[in-house]
């Protein structure tokens, strides 16, 4: 079953006197569990897909099922509610809050809900040890290494057990070490715990690492590749 | 609400540099509002006319000084027989200076025996009221008359070439009797050279307040072609009347607690457009992570509200501490004006505050949520 269905899903918008489309009637499917990774120039649309299917854009026409919910039909009130509870995402840069230690950053979505102080806790916690920062829960982001702060954000991402996970090339900025560390963290993510991920990436070896590839090139889906594990 | 207050709180002060010196301009303008609104509420107090005053001042007539205004004594007779009025007292007045001071020594002359009818409201805080009633030269002090000049029962002082021996420290619930030496009449009469039986002023109380009128007519009236004719107020219409210039000035300064109101806004909307401006991106991420709109602009305008808060609690606690310390007593034409900071006036200005920081972040809140999320990450 497809956790996120796209249908002529397209975007454009005005820059200046011109009309800018960057996604273009595009289809896609991507069922449940799966580790997709989107690839193409500068420009091309992936930034924009993902996007519309983490919630934090809107399509101009077209479908955009999410676990057999269109989002685009959504209010913005029903779309932030559904931000906080269906998808975690991963930014290039972390965008972790400074002044704010890890744990207290990854409790950040759980301010929302009316969980109480002890079970946020243990959700904090489980969502730290899972990305073996458990012991960095009191350091603020200066205080960690790029992909120590990129596994909080991660863990930031998870704290909630949304289905959906998007990462915007969540290795770009990381050495490959860090890189391949995030990589395995993420994989093991759809193996152990069946999140579905597509990321958005620069990078062939990340692409690599996901279950499929998709290409794309001036918004519209020129090729799909399948990734080395199937 | 209470965990994004706590979020608004981290934020706050971990960046502790910014937060105080926003908190210390905060403070200043709060110091001065809540100075000016002292100085305006001790001002109402002094002039504002209730229903429950029943007492008349009789002053000789285009006099408004103490050191000019001569009545003979024996006037007090002719009141009494006046219809509506209760009691007469006598009193001779001296002061250090006519003219606008922040110091002024205000001895009061009552009649002998005469003065728990005067100002049945005192009370004696310190000392013996029985020496003063057996010594010629005793006085009572007002409390924040004896503060001012550091004085304690037993002490001996001289002002205005009068020497007392000060026996005992008074309380009333007026801000006026706080501010004088009470002394025996013919004592001060003789002291200050003014020579027996000639007073600066009568207080006369009437039955109710609506004799005030047609008493101070009748008064004026049976003194009109009298040698020493005389002028009769309210006690609180005489105030405002001699103390006129005073008054003018005490307007005056509405304006400057405006403007401290005005740059507490601007430096509160400052320091929060600055922040808002520097978490375009922090914002954003709130919002990707489920934030609702209302939530960032809770977060925004109770990260204001904070500020405002902390200055407004330093600035009108220093006020506070700065005015009673200091004791200020304004005085004009021999009249005081006691500038006495009041709890509920701290209250106010301390909700002042808050609200001026919580309006001054609005327009910050709204620039923080205006903004489409993938536009302010870009950045």
């Amino acid at each position: 079953m497809s956790l996120i269905s796209c249908r002529a899903l397209s975007k454009s918008y005005r820059k200046g006197p011109n009309l800018v489309t960057p996604l273009s009637a595009l289809d896609l499917e991507v069922p449940q569990g799966e580790f997709l990774a989107l690839m193409g120039p500068s420009g091309s649309g992936k930034t924009t897909l993902l996007n519309l299917i983490a919630g934090i854009d809107s399509p101009t026409s077209g479908e955009l099922l999410i676990n057999g919910q269109d989002i685009s039909k959504l209010s913005r009130r029903e779309l932030t509610r559904w931000r906080a509870s269906s998808v975690g995402y991963i930014f290039q840069l972390y965008h972790l809050v400074p002044v704010l230690s890890a744990f207290e950053n990854v409790e950040l979505p759980l301010l929302l809900t009316k969980l109480s102080r002890r079970d946020r806790r243990a959700k904090v916690s489980a969502a730290l040890e899972l990305v073996d920062l458990a012991d960095r829960a009191d350091h603020t982001p200066a205080e960690l290494s790029g992909g120590q702060e990129q596994r909080v954000a991660i863990a930031r991402s998870l704290v909630t057990n949304p289905a959906l996970l998007v990462a915007d090339e969540p290795t770009g900025d990381l050495d490959r070490e860090s890189a391949n560390r995030i990589l395995d963290l993420l994989r093991s993510l759809t193996r152990d715990h069946g999140k579905t991920i597509v990321m958005v990436t620069h990078d062939p070896t990340a692409a690599a690492a996901a279950d499929r590839v998709l290409h794309l090139e001036k918004g519209v889906l020129l090729e799909t590749a399948p990734g080395p594990h199937p | 609400m209470i965990r994004l207050l706590s979020l608004a709180w981290k934020q706050l002060i971990r960046y502790r540099l910014r937060t105080i010196l926003t908190v210390l301009g905060v403070a200043s303008g709060m110091f001065l509002f809540m100075a000016v609104e002292t100085l305006q509420d001790s001002l109402a107090e002094a002039t504002e006319q209730t229903a429950a005053d029943t007492t008349l001042v009789v002053y000789r007539e285009n006099r408004f000084c103490p050191n000019t205004s001569r009545l003979p004594e024996y006037y007090a007779d002719e009141i009494r027989q006046i219809p509506g009025v209760r009691e007469v007292i006598p009193i001779q007045i001296v002061v250090n200076n006519c003219g606008a001071s922040l110091d002024v020594i205000t001895f009061r002359g009552v009649p002998d025996g005469l003065l728990r009818k005067f100002a049945p409201e005192i009370e004696v805080v310190s000392g013996d009221i029985s020496e003063w009633e057996r010594r010629d030269d005793g006085a009572l002090l007002g409390e924040q008359f004896a503060r001012r000049r550091g004085l304690h029962p037993g002490d001996r002082f001289d002002a205005v070439g009068v020497t007392v021996h000060v026996a005992g420290i008074i309380q009333s619930p007026f801000a006026q009797d706080n501010n004088v030496a009470y002394v025996k009449l013919p004592f001060l009469q003789q002291a200050s050279r003014a020579g027996l039986g000639v007073v600066t002023q009568f207080n006369v109380r009437v039955n109710s307040s609506a004799d005030l009128k047609p008493v101070a007519e009748a008064i004026d009236l049976r003194f009109k072609s009298d040698q020493q004719p005389t002028n009769t107020r309210p006690e609180k219409a005489f105030f405002a009347e001699t103390a006129s210039q005073l008054i003018e000035l005490i307007g005056f300064t509405r304006w400057l607690a405006l403007g401290a109101v005005l740059a507490v806004i601007a430096l509160v909307a400052n320091s929060i457009l600055l922040v808002v401006r520097g978490r375009v991106k922090e914002n954003a991420v709130l919002r990707t992570l489920g934030y609702p709109a209302r939530a960032i602009l809770f977060l925004v305008m109770s990260e204001g509200g904070m500020l405002g808060l902390l200055g407004g609690v330093l600035g009108t606690g220093l006020a506070w501490t700065f005015l009673r310390w200091q004791s200020f007593t304004l005085g004009s034409e021999g009249h005081t004006l006691a500038v006495i900071p009041e709890f509920q006036t701290a209250v106010n200005a301390i909700a002042a505050a808050l609200l001026l920081g919580v309006v001054a972040s609005i327009l910050p809140a709204l620039q923080a949520i205006q903004q489409p999320i993938v536009k302010s990450l870009r950045g």
